[in-house]
């Protein structure tokens, strides 16, 4: 299994604090891995650097084989590293159909070209129809609901075809019915051969979902293996409960 | 554009065209070209300040750049026929974008209110130099234009015509850029421009595009309206006034939308220059343009189109409903056992 993501002796401090710290870890191809660890630990920190959002002090990112090390967000997104956010980002006052075109991710040559091309329009359909969102594709994002924000935020990503997607708290905020849909959503997904980073709190849905899970803690990873290991291990217990 | 999108555009060119052939008066035809330069104006700004929603309040620096750059041109044309400095309008359009394009470039990294600072910087700094570049723009003493060799019965009519002429291209422009991604892609910039680069929007290169294109309109139309008043002052030519009336004239009619502008200009600029003709010219509409101001933020914060658009939708979607209602009508429930949850709803 190649790997799809390989971060290595990534530091970042925000003034005297060292949100990530010397962190290094991979992401196979084809897996569902989890990064977890307890408040402040730095995942966001670590999903932004990679994602383009935040420069990294030191240390290094490599995408799909490739050094990415400072790369910017739209040319990361086109190359196929794609996220979402702990609060869904969407564009509100654009309709929904509006909100997966402008995913679509067409570079600067193509900006004059329509609206909603039809090609957009297609692949809107058909993810709408998987996220349960037909029926929406003219309404506002304002008008959606928090959960179905989330749902579109993430149908969104997958406008462009990426290859590995950072999915930051996909379950947070949102129903008990939603979780177990994101849950399917990234299965299927998954067997489409996309590969998937997620931080996540909810440990039931880690402990379905994902394999391997990669557990931070003051911004370095402290253990690495699969789900059925984690929860026995005495530095992750003792990052939980401050041991 | 819809359907009735273009009966409407038809309509209104239509009457622009023919209601001056009607024997207009010379102070209506007046007031028509200065409704029709902030009109123009105002459609341009909606494209940087509107779409992707960068407050500039630095376009009266274009203004004043598009005017004494015609003037400083038309020193050295041979004017017989009048049209002469027309003719040089859309160079001095790609003047005042390649001016623009620089000047986007360095202030777009910066947003909103911190934006806003650094475009009108600008503007004073425009201004001081028409003040101090004597040599090149005649200083305080002021810039002269050719006179133009146009009868005192039709004087204004050159002048309306090519702003009429404008206004349909700036107009075209704006539909353009609402029909494609250039449009989708602004519109993303303005409501959350971190998240649009990061899904590949190309931000940078859409922003200078809208800045440039947008300063280049009012380039020209600063070239116009110096040509019309013949003779040029940089305390007019540079005026923080333009900007701030071309902001209000979006605000009021609505940003981001095609008609708004030409809605805003219509109603401030006709209602400014209609008391300056009864009143005398005095500032008295500065206080009214305060007050205007004050109604949008709390009426209409966001402005007439988008309003009455959301209650039209509004109405619309509401008779749908009855509509459907009516057509599909609820199984009857049981009367003595009515649902509390739906009760409730």
């Amino acid at each position: 299994m190649s790997e799809m993501l390989r971060v290595t002796g990534l530091t970042r401090a925000f003034g005297g604090v060292r949100a990530v710290d010397d962190c290094s870890f991979t992401v196979d191809e084809g897996t569902v891995t989890a990064l977890i660890g307890p408040n402040g630990s730095g995942k966001t920190t670590v999903f932004n650097i990679v994602t383009g959002y935040l420069r990294a002090d030191a240390g290094r990112v490599e995408f799909a084989g490739r050094d990415v090390t400072g790369a910017g967000t739209g040319r990361l997104y086109r190359r196929g590293l794609s996220r979402t956010f702990q609060q869904a980002r969407v564009f509100p006052q654009l309709t929904v159909l509006d909100n997966l075109a402008a995913a679509a991710g067409y570079p600067w040559w193509q900006q004059f070209t329509p609206r909603v091309r039809a090609a957009d329009r297609d692949r809107a359909a058909v993810l709408l129809s998987e996220f349960g969102l037909d029926g929406h594709a003219d309404a506002l994002a304002a008008e959606l609901s928090y959960g179905q924000r989330k749902l579109l935020e993430f149908a969104a990503v997958l406008m462009s075809t990426p290859r590995l997607v950072l999915l930051d708290e996909p379950t947070a905020g949102v129903n008990p019915v939603l979780v177990e849909t994101m849950e399917r959503h990234v299965r299927e997904r998954r067997a489409a051969g996309v590969t998937f980073l997620i931080v996540e709190h909810d440990l039931t849905f880690v402990m379905r979902l994902c394999d391997p899970v990669v557990v931070l803690d003051a911004g370095r990873p402290i253990f690495t293996g699969p789900p059925a290991q984690v929860q026995g291990n005495r530095l992750v217990l003792d990052a939980y409960l401050g041991g | 554009m819809s359907f009735d999108g273009t009966v409407r555009a038809v309509v209104l060119f239509a009457v622009l065209v023919v209601a001056p052939l009607a024997g207009l008066q010379h102070w209506v035809v007046n007031l028509a070209v200065f409704v029709l330069m902030f009109a123009v104006m105002s459609s341009a700004w909606n494209l940087v300040g509107g779409f992707a929603g960068y407050p500039s309040l630095g376009h009266a620096a274009f203004f004043g750049i598009g005017a004494y750059t015609l003037g400083i041109i038309s020193k050295h044309l041979t004017v017989t026929t009048g049209y002469e400095p027309f003719y040089w309008l859309p160079v001095i359009g790609l003047i005042g974008a390649a001016i623009g394009a620089p000047i986007a470039a360095v202030s777009m990294r910066t947003r909103a209110d911190v934006f806003a600072i650094v475009t009108i910087t600008l503007l004073f700094v425009v201004q001081t130099l028409a003040f101090n570049l004597r040599g090149i723009t005649g200083g305080s003493q002021g810039l002269a234009f050719p006179i133009p060799p146009f009868d005192a019965s039709w004087f204004e009519l050159p002048y309306y015509y090519v702003l009429v002429g404008m206004l349909a291209l700036v107009m075209a422009v704006t539909v353009a850029v609402m029909r494609s991604k250039v449009g989708l892609g602004l519109s993303a910039v303005r409501a959350d421009e971190d998240k649009a680069r990061g899904i590949g929007v190309p931000t940078g290169g859409l922003k200078v595009l809208a800045f440039s294109v947008s300063v280049g309109f009012t380039a020209m139309v600063g070239g116009v309206w110096g040509y019309y008043e013949s003779f040029i002052y940089p305390q007019f030519a540079v005026d923080p006034l333009i900007t701030i009336a071309i902001v209000l004239m979006t605000f009021l009619g609505g940003r981001a939308t095609l008609w708004g502008p030409l809605l805003g200009a219509a109603i401030l600029e006709g209602g400014q220059q209609y008391l300056a003709y009864e009143l005398g010219g005095s500032q008295f509409y500065l206080i009214a343009y305060a007050l205007v101001f004050l109604l949008i933020m709390l009426v209409l914060p966001r402005g007439i189109v988008p309003t009455v658009a959301d209650r039209l939708r509004l109405r619309r979607r509401r008779r749908r409903q009855a509509a459907a209602a009516v057509a599909e009508p609820e199984p009857d429930r049981p009367l003595a056992d009515p649902d509390p949850k739906v009760v409730a709803r």
